[in-house]
């Protein structure tokens, strides 16, 4: 895939490129230059050394090139040659592509200069060669020499895209209206010289058009698996089936480029740091490119449990350490030489276990990412035979179930596998089918009936749709197909959004937003493309012939948003007490509890006897009962945590922390809460409750137990103040 | 505290840059504690006494039966949830124990008649040792499992396991105790003492923790346990930590039957009712808005039923110079800077890009505003039919996502219409979906799932919508170059005969029958080395297919299909002018007689020598230079075109030092075997 290429970039930097036309905001030169740096960041984001470019400015107010004591080469400046690109390049072009005080320079003579630069760095060596000349053809052009330069372009088989400012195309639709004579007649010679090297002829619109239809990188195909399809067993039995075949991936994820953490260096200082983000042309760059930088790495540190150690913990040095394993909490130790004794033996293998029926698979099944199976290439016999498997599971609408062990001492895994008949392709689809081990039991009620706990079957009840319902959703459903909802090129109806027409925006709006700062680090990044975001939302004319069947869905559904929690909502009154199954009056029964009639809080139960004691009052005046409950607990929490050996203690205080927060919100009072968190931050921070607490206050914060705000209680503090309050430490 | 959980787990949704990281430590962190209560009586104790020799469950003893249970889920949830907790508490015996490092020494005293056999914690080898050598070996437990002569105190019961709970596993958001018995009326005589028992209860509901049932009849002895006498008063209908959970499916669990019914002995009924219970549905996002037309939104959960366990990673241990017992290391991530290896903090971290040799760099504002494609939300664009999704169109695991009234009063029924409609026309909906905030937008198929039921009326598969990821463009790979032959109708024909005879039984696979052979032994070993243990030989894998069946039921039809093959074959090269290929395979093995032993063998051992001949090394070549130790006199293309024989030896590596290493290696191990 990946050969090697040298690219011309021919750009026309004359005087007439510094207007701007038909509307637009940006000077043709900026226009053009659109095109240039995509396809030139495009390069360099590919960081191939063999992926080459040069750029040679036309109509540049300087000459510099190798012909330039001639003439004909005036005006003609290379200033980039053949090469890998680097970023530090395009910033030195950037202040270089600029529109010149000249009209002068020839294109056909950039052209020659083009070929001879491929020539000189490509020798006859295997390149894909390839001159982009973008122009407005307003200059003066000598065709004398055209034959010699289509003899050449095509003898090297070097391609030629000719493109230009508003140019007329008759396919994409566009024509210049009281276009200059001098310029028709140069785009005729350009079309011309187009048609006759084979090259390509295009208006710069379309070009930039173009830029935001996303391309897909292709990958080399390479096998997953070489080896024999079989059916039975050849070692063991002579009517085994057995057909050579190489597996390839069909589908895989193709991931956004991942952002990595840098900090800014800590050895310069201030002014070389701004040095080192200034651009060579001594543009100020406030976050491009970033030398300035350096990688953040995360550094692991080690410890075990130590009953003598302080804390409860003992730092081991990385080289202390062996491999092994966890089984439960006890550590397994496998030497370097024992570390293949875990590894169930296998040898690559592709063996069919039985077959299924197509109908009754359930697509909840497919796991992981399809491959593609083809029997050995070149094997004609091979690919006959496995073209009757193919056909066979076809016709009789069923699909295999096999055993693959790709490479040596792999896991088996299974596979369901499918066949795929297609005019120039008969292959094998597969996906990764379930083990036991891999199916969780979570249990959820039917959807179309309701049981009840005394075992009656509802089919009329408020979680189950009614007639006009069902029969509304019908219709809506029906009225949002989109099978038929595309066109083809023939115009005729067709699948909507089928899957190699969507793209994947985070990867593309990646790439299009390093690619625009990489060339303009100094402005904001653009909105994504509209193609990356066209399927977020229904095609506005199916939402609009869907618009009534909806409509009866929605009034048929009558679908209440839960209004935010109701306020001021104190104490039991009106909460239903959670009652066991035989709805005994455990309330009566703790009111009789003589221990609890006291209202002092058993350290040793004092979760559910807080919470008890909340659920018990019933009265405005019991805010005492609750103000000393929240100082009862705290005291208890505080001594978990004083008595804690290590952090064994921690877990417990975070509970407690956390049931007292719950709670306090759920009354409606934030201020007792917070009143007790913030008295035992300021125990923790000051060393009360012992030395070395600080992994208790760090755990409050990653559990985000912080105060109260306003917005979820009565008396809370603002959403500043808790956050100023949880981050200092 | 609403709001933490909006569109996450615990918002955790700060970072979503690793994307698939943060969804896997968010699992990891919703743990679950089991305590096993389990009653030892002198009924819980009592043979059955009609059991089976020869099938030695049903011999066994209710509190035995319990213990095997408690044991086969011990070793169970070390492989699929090795951060819970277990622990096994005995009541009602003679001897009494609670915790070992009880600081107030009252320990058994507090809690008489309770032994706490096995404290809640991860388990360790040895918790797992001591419960084998339990249920193994009759003289260990004849000591222990001795039925108190006074009757045990309920209410102290439930109170230690209050305790034991409230000490290990404080902060642990599913806790769960399980209670086996068979006695139905504690404390029969004693009202106060049976109150004292609903109070402490209702401290454990308040706790958060659930009481689960594990109730045993005996029918032989025409005692049929009844839950309202008193387990009714100790039992909430709801678990406290997920307040919208559906109302239980399992709530009705029939009391298991000591002796054999149907031949389901009482350990088998019990692991079963034990496994029905053993997931707590952790919602992998909640309250997402589930747009089913422009303005009209639901609310939906999200789950993961479906997901490849695998075996554990190695982790670093460290071993004492004193003892020779190893100990697990934990370890702490600090960011540094890479030049200075000074510490960083979390607000000075830039985000960049690699780019051309150089590092392109966004603020944290900008990056998130760049990755924003807008709020959470799963929302449909229309639908087609099933028909219309290939079997490959897929990339990554499912969802699966279920109505929540949290949000929208009305979901359940909305939900359902849908759910029906799709089933019943076998249509998709092809929907937009962004899990989290600032999470990658994805285009995905919701597909209707059918509640499935065993034949004893369980449920194994739930009713609800499946979430399957759709391959962008960028992620369809395109087929290599091959050519099409397709076939002749006999060929087909006879193909079709051999399918027909091997079909799975009725005619689907049943992910239950096939656990994964590489993780059972992963464990089985782990589980050896741990206990110190031998290491088992031979490992069990039932996903080998069954050859003797298929050479039984097909092999005649696939000679009859090889010999079409041949003929066909033979015509199709006169008719298309091909010579015959040195490849001669897809054929049926004839092994005996003057044929080849085997084709494929055959075939591959031509092309091996071919390739040999045309200057590659041969084994034994490079077998004498490992010998002499002369292994990098080969160039590296020569040591690389050896490997490709290999099986994925030294892929990727590039550097001849690497090459080389990777050689000597393979030797070495290979002397090993040989």
């Amino acid at each position: 895939m990946a050969s090697k290429e040298a690219t011309v970039y021919i750009v026309d930097c004359g005087m007439t490129m510094g207007e701007t036309s038909h509307g637009r905001a940006q000077t043709n030169l900026d226009w053009a230059l659109e095109y240039v740096w995509d396809r030139i960041t495009a390069t360099i984001a590919t960081g191939r050394k063999t992926a080459m470019a040069g750029v040679v400015g036309l109509r540049t107010d300087g000459t510099s090139n190798f012909l330039e004591s001639e003439s004909e080469y005036a005006n003609i400046t290379v200033f980039q040659d053949i090469g890998q690109v680097f970023m530090a390049q395009v910033r030195r072009l950037r202040g270089e592509l600029v529109v010149s005080s000249t009209d002068a320079g020839d294109a056909m003579s950039a052209l020659i200069i083009a070929i001879q630069m491929i020539v000189n760095t490509c020798k006859k060596l295997k390149y894909e060669r390839k001159i982009v000349l973008i122009t407005d053809a307003r200059g003066s052009m000598q065709a004398d020499d055209l034959e010699a330069v289509v003899e050449k372009l095509k003898e090297d088989a070097t391609q030629l895209v000719v493109l230009g400012v508003d140019f007329d195309d008759p396919e994409y639709g566009f024509k210049e209206e009281d276009k200059p004579t001098s310029k028709a007649e140069n785009e005729a010679i350009l079309k011309q010289l187009c048609q006759d090297c084979g090259g390509t002829f295009g208006t710069l619109a379309q070009a930039v058009d173009e830029l935001s239809v996303p391309r897909v990188k292709s990958v080399r195909p390479t096998p997953s698996y070489k080896g024999s399809l079989t059916l039975g067993n050849p070692q063991e039995f002579d009517t085994a089936l057995s057909i050579d075949v190489e597996r390839y991936p069909k589908t895989m994820t193709a991931p956004a480029q991942s952002a990595s953490r840098f900090v800014v260096r800590s050895d310069l200082a201030p002014s070389e740091v701004m040095q080192a983000t200034q651009t060579l042309d001594g543009e100020a760059a406030p976050n491009g490119y970033s030398e300035g930088l350096s990688a953040v790495k995360n550094a692991l540190s080690y410890q075990v449990d130590d009953e003598n150690a302080p804390g409860g913990k003992r730092d081991i040095d990385r080289d202390e350490l062996a491999k092994g394993y966890e089984y439960g909490r006890t550590a397994v130790h496998i030497s370097e030489s024992d570390r293949n004794v875990t590894t169930y033996e296998t040898v690559p293998s592709f063996d069919i276990i039985g077959f299924v029926d197509k109908s009754q698979y359930e697509r909840w099944m497919d796991m992981t990412r399809a491959a593609l199976t083809i029997a050995q290439r070149g094997n004609d016999k091979a690919i006959m035979a496995l073209s009757s498997f193919i056909h066979a599971l076809y016709e009789l609408e069923s699909y295999a179930v096999a055993r693959l062990v790709k490479k040596e001492n792999n896991e088996p895994r299974i596979v369901l596998v499918a066949p795929c008949i297609e005019p120039d392709l008969e292959c094998l689809y597969d996906v990764e089918l379930p083990f036991t081990e891999d199916l969780r039991s979570y249990k959820f009620p039917p959807l179309d009936r309701i049981i009840t706990v005394s075992g009656k079957e509802l089919k009329v009840h408020r979680n189950l749709p009614n007639e006009d319902l069902q029969a509304a959703m019908s219709d809506y459903v029906d009225s949002m197909d989109l099978a038929t909802f595309g066109t083809n090129d023939e115009g005729e109806p067709t699948e909507y959004m089928p899957m190699d027409e969507t793209f994947s925006p985070m990867l593309h709006r990646i790439q299009q937003v390093i690619k625009h700062r990489a060339v303009f680090p100094e402005s904001e990044p653009p909105p994504p493309a509209d193609v990356l975001v066209r399927y977020s939302h229904s095609p506005a004319e199916l939402v609009q012939q869907s618009k009534s069947a909806l409509s009866r869905v929605v009034k048929a559904a009558d679908v209440k948003k839960v209004p935010p929690k109701a306020r001021g909502r104190r104490f039991g009154r009106g909460k239903e007490a959670p009652k066991p199954l035989s709805d005994l009056d455990v309330g009566a029964l703790l009111a009789k509890d003589m221990k609890r009639k006291r209202r002092r809080i058993d350290p040793d139960n004092a979760i559910p006897e807080f919470k008890q004691l909340i659920d018990a009052q019933d009265t405005e005046e019991a805010l005492d009962v609750v103000h000393d409950a929240c100082k009862q607990f705290k005291d208890i929490i505080c001594d978990w945590i004083k008595h804690s050996v290590g952090n064994s203690g921690y877990g417990r205080a975070i509970e407690g922390i956390r049931v007292m927060r719950e709670n306090m919100a759920e009354i409606d009072e934030a201020g007792f809460f917070n009143e007790v968190l913030r008295d035992i931050k300021a125990k923790l921070l000051g060393g009360e409750l012992g030395d070395g607490r600080s992994e208790m206050w760090y755990m409050v914060r990653v559990n985000k137990l912080g105060l109260l705000q306003d917005q979820d209680a009565t008396n809370g503090v603002s959403a500043e103040e808790a956050k100023a309050f949880l981050t200092a430490k | 505290m609403a709001d933490l959980s909006k569109y996450g787990r615990g918002g955790s949704d700060e970072e979503d840059e690793e994307e698939e990281e943060v969804e896997e430590s968010g699992y990891k962190t919703v743990k679950d504690a089991v305590l096993f209560a389990i009653d030892v009586s002198e009924s819980m104790l009592r043979k059955p006494a009609e059991g089976d020799p020869k099938k030695p469950d049903t011999t066994l003893s209710p509190t035995l039966a319990a213990l095997k249970c408690a044991y086969a889920l011990m070793q169970q949830r070390i492989i699929s949830n090795p951060n819970d907790m277990m622990g096994i508490l005995l009541f009602g015996t003679e001897k009494s124990k609670f915790q070992d490092g009880d600081e107030s020494g009252r320990g058994g005293l507090q809690y008489p008649h309770c032994y706490l056999l096995t404290d809640l914690d991860v388990p360790a080898a040895a918790d797992v040792k001591q419960l084998r050598s339990l249920v193994e070996d009759e003289a260990e437990s004849s000591d222990l499992l001795v039925a108190s002569k006074e009757e045990v105190s309920m209410a102290n019961v439930l109170f230690c396991a209050n305790q034991i709970f409230t000490t290990k596993a404080p902060n642990f958001s599913s806790r769960r105790l399980f209670l086996v018995t068979d006695n139905d009326y504690p404390h029969a005589s004693n009202r106060d003492a049976r109150n004292s028992a609903a109070v402490r209860a209702k401290d454990l509901y308040d706790l958060g923790v659930t009481i689960e049932l594990f109730p045993i009849s005996h029918p032989n002895r025409g005692y049929t346990f009844d839950r309202s006498k008193f387990y009714n008063d100790i039992v909430y209908s709801s678990m406290p930590s997920d307040p919208d959970a559906p109302a239980p499916l399992t709530a009705d669990i029939k009391a298991a039957s000591s002796t054999a019914k149907d031949g389901i002995s009482l350990l088998q009924s019990l692991l079963s009712s034990v496994q029905s219970r053993s997931a707590m549905r952790r919602a992998q996002f909640s309250n997402m808005p589930f747009e089913i037309g422009p303005g009209f939104k639901i609310s939906v959960k999200g789950y993961i039923l479906v997901r490849r366990q695998e075996p554990k990673r190695t982790a670093y241990i460290y071993l004492p110079p004193d003892t020779d017992k190893p100990q697990i290391v934990s370890s702490h991530g600090t960011l540094v800077a890479d030049d200075t290896a000074r510490t960083v903090e979390k607000a000075e971290v830039r985000r960049a890009f690699k780019f051309g040799g150089e590092t392109i760099s966004f603020s944290e504002e900008e990056l998130a505003k760049i990755k924003h494609f807008g709020d959470p939300v799963l929302r449909i664009i229309g639908f087609k039919p099933l028909d219309m999704l290939p079997i490959w169109a897929h990339v990554k695991q499912n969802y699966f996502i279920y109505p929540s009234e949290e949000d929208y009063v009305g979901s359940t029924r909305v939900f359902s219409a849908l759910h029906q409609k799709l089933l019943k026309d076998q249509r998709i909906g092809i929907a937009w979906f962004i899990p989290r905030r600032n999470s990658t937008p994805a285009l995905v198929a919701l597909i209707p799932g059918r509640e499935h039921r065993s034949e004893e009326g369980e449920q194994t598969l739930p009713p609800g919508i499946w979430i399957k990821h759709l391959p962008f463009a960028d992620d369809i790979r395109e087929p290599p170059q091959t050519e099409v032959v397709k076939a002749p109708d006999p060929l087909i024909d006879a193909m079709r005969v051999v399918i027909q005879q091997l079909q799975l039984p009725k005619a689907i696979y049943d992910p239950r029958k096939y656990p994964n052979p590489a993780l059972q032994w992963f464990y089985r070993i782990l589980q050896a080395l741990a206990l110190e243990e031998d290491l088992p030989e031979q490992a069990e894998d039932k996903t080998l297919p069954r050859w003797k069946q298929i050479h039984k039921r097909a092999g005649q039809y696939v000679v009859d299909w090889g010999r079409l093959l041949e003929e066909h074959y033979r015509l199709w090269q006169r008719e298309n002018d091909r010579g015959p290929k040195t490849m001669t395979n897809g054929s049926t093995k004839r092994s005996g007689g003057a044929a080849p032993p085997s084709s494929a063998g055959l075939t591959k051992k031509v092309k091996r020598e071919a390739e040999e001949g045309g200057g590659g090394l041969t084994d034994d070549e490079l077998r004498a230079a490992y010998a002499k130790n002369a292994v990098n006199k080969f160039t590296v293309a020569q040591l690389k075109e050896w490997m490709a024989g290999k099986g994925g030896l030294g892929k990727g590596l590039t550097k001849k030092a690497d090459i080389i290493e990777a050689v000597i290696g393979w030797f070495e191990t290979k002397m090993e075997v040989d």
